[in-house]
């Protein structure tokens, strides 16, 4: 816990500092999230160098395959589809929908369930009840189900199918860290807090936070990776996102037919989401570990 | 033990009543959007109680299709789709708990690492992708398995429970053991697409439950005792590690529906999911709230009467009950 930068004093490190300084020295979770970091820039800044348009047909060169097999085109690192488009650019333009939509569902179920979660557990009476009813039966309505309900009322589209996904994945988010405050309300720091008068809001910051943090970093893991999967599902269901949208789960529904003239239309893009999963879930462990011995 | 059954009957009632509204509103903003020449223009509360007690009447209204029983066909087909669940479960508990175990009791070792790896590239392939690859697997391997469809159309079995497996026993004395044989081999590649993500789950709870046990103190004690590892692992270890997956497991189901049904979709299973999705393809909305009401319905009953199995089954849980 002490640093000493060459004077004669040791300063106290700040937690999140150490836990940082260990999290440094694990190689493989520092690899895995300056990938995480590279995969994001690649989705935000891939209109700018994708090396065509991912909707330019080429009637020329279709089906190719990628360029170190025999037929292959440079041009065309990873081949083209039936319509001769560039693969590389619908598999960058597709993992914008499929994890900028993970990133954006993952922020916004966590602070949404994190303050509902927070203000359930920390309030009493008839309002943490009836949140919980209703939470309870929302937790019953699988995401596809929910997804369903909401293309046949407001048609199909990405932004209702985020919807779908983000409802359906909050009541397990809410009722994950309400358990959790819940088990830290009736620690002694936190009873020690509380009669020194600590608002609520400085009782959640100071005295709950830090010590759920580690498995907050456990469900966030586990939200993102089921957002990624779920949104990929309903794209291949054809619920999520419409054409001419490209997203990594239609990628392959679009594809399918064609698996056995050119299988790499199907499985580039499972690997993709495969890839982006495994990342994910490596970063995560690393933290969380360095978390948990930060702790200790 | 009375109070805490009262009290959790009292949240069913609750819960499913909530579950009505929310069908009920989704009936009516359908009826709204797509048919809007019969809107019904008495008052909300009135039309409510006329549905609900249409429901308590078993009465769910007829599928614009075919004119029949929505809620009987859904039923049938939701038994299929809680049979694939069943079989999906059964299959990863035999692989996955054991791994869980090894995991839990040899934690930050090499094995460890292992299998951890293995629960979590089972993650991340998409559930959707491992079926259309399993669906391609006969060009590769010859015909082994059947990848589509519930049963094979020679046999005709009538429908006793909707539990396939169970239906075909019925008609033993007709073609003896091979509709079964056949019901059982329609199941197993759904069933093993469908394990893959169940695997994950189970290895992590079991390993994370299992890590707990053993740090606790009774199990220190067992040490201090002077037993063997193996007769505190099995006696007592494993006693109470297992029971506490259970409703962890819980809180994944409706998770575990979603990709049962996206598989019945890729292996054109005729189960609930396949049902919903080709009657809202073909404008047959009311089967939707209907469809709410049996797969919500059935994880909110199902989870109340594990947590009430729970606290019989589990001493811990029941001292938690008194303690109040």
């Amino acid at each position: 816990m002490l640093i000493n930068n060459g004077f004669d004093e040791d300063k106290v490190q700040s937690p999140l500092h150490y836990i940082w300084s260990i999290f440094k020295r694990k190689s493989i979770a520092v690899m895995a999230m300056w990938l995480m970091i590279f995969f994001i820039a690649l989705c935000i800044f891939a209109p700018w160098f994708v090396p065509h348009s991912p909707l330019s047909q080429n009637p020329e060169k279709m089906l190719l395959p990628p360029y170190w097999i025999e037929g292959g085109d440079v041009n065309h690192i990873l081949g083209t589809d039936d319509l001769g488009r560039d693969s590389l650019s619908r598999l960058f333009y597709g993992l914008q929908l499929t994890l900028g939509g993970a990133v954006l569902i993952t922020v916004c179920v966590t602070l949404l369930g994190m303050f509902i979660g927070a203000s359930a557990a920390l309030a009493k009476g008839i309002k943490a009840s009836i949140l919980h009813h209703l939470l309870d039966t929302l937790l019953a309505i699988p995401a596809l189900l929910s997804a369903l309900i909401l293309i046949t009322i407001f048609g199909p589209s990405y932004v209702n199918c985020l919807i779908a996904i983000g409802l359906s994945l909050l009541p397990q988010f809410v009722r994950t860290s309400y358990l959790f405050i819940k088990q830290e309300l009736s620690k002694q720091y936190v009873i020690a807090l509380r009669l020194d008068g600590a608002t609520k809001l400085r009782l959640f910051k100071y005295g709950i936070l830090p010590n759920i943090l580690e498995p907050t970093v456990t469900v966030i893991n586990r939200l993102f990776t089921l957002a990624i999967i779920e949104i990929a599902t309903l794209g291949f269901l054809g619920f999520g996102a419409q054409l001419p949208q490209t997203e990594l789960g239609s990628l392959i529904a679009s594809s399918m037919e064609l698996v056995y003239l050119s299988p790499w239309l199907v499985a580039l893009p499972g690997l993709a989401i495969f890839s982006v999963i495994i990342i994910v879930n490596v970063f995560s462990e690393g933290l969380r570990q360095a978390i948990i011995e930060g702790e200790s | 033990m009375l109070s805490f059954l009262q009290r959790r009957l009292t949240l069913l009632f609750i819960t499913a009543f909530i579950l009505t509204i929310i069908a009920f509103i989704v009936d009516r903003v359908l009826v709204a959007s797509h048919n809007p020449e019969v809107i019904n223009h008495q008052n909300y509360f009135y039309q409510y109680s006329n549905y609900l007690w249409h429901i308590l009447n078993g009465n769910f209204g007829y599928s614009s299709l075919d004119n029949k029983d929505l809620i009987k066909r859904g039923l049938v087909f939701f038994a299929s789709t809680l049979e694939l669940c069943f079989v999906a479960l059964i299959f990863s508990s035999f692989f996955a708990i054991p791994m869980g175990i090894l995991a839990g009791l040899f934690r930050n070792s090499r094995l460890d690492y292992v299998i951890m790896t293995i629960a979590i590239v089972a993650l991340a392939l998409p559930v959707f992708w491992v079926g259309v690859m399993a669906v391609l697997l006969p060009s590769v391997w010859g015909d082994l398995l059947p990848v589509d469809g519930n049963l094979s159309l020679i046999y005709d079995v009538p429908v006793v429970t909707g539990f396939l497996l169970i239906d075909t026993l019925f008609v033993v004395d007709k073609y003896d053991l091979f509709a079964f044989i056949d019901r059982v081999a329609h199941l197993i590649l759904p069933a093993l697409t469908l394990s893959f993500f169940l695997i994950t789950e189970i290895v992590r709870l079991t390993r994370s439950s299992m890590t707990m046990v053993m740090r606790s103190n009774y199990i220190q004690a067992a040490y201090a005792k002077g037993f063997s590892r193996r007769k505190i692992v099995v006696a007592h270890a494993l006693r109470n590690a297992l029971p506490p997956i259970i409703p962890q497991l819980r809180l994944q189901m409706s998770t575990i529906f979603s990709f049962a049904m996206t598989i019945e979709i890729v292996f054109n299973l005729n189960g609930i999911g396949k049902w919903l999705f080709i009657s809202l393809k073909s404008g047959d909305y009311l089967v939707l709230p209907v469809g709410i009401l049996i797969i919500s319905g059935f994880i909110l009953t199902f989870s109340i009467f594990i947590e009430i199995f729970m606290v019989i089954i589990s001493p811990l849980r029941r001292s938690a009950l008194y303690a109040d």
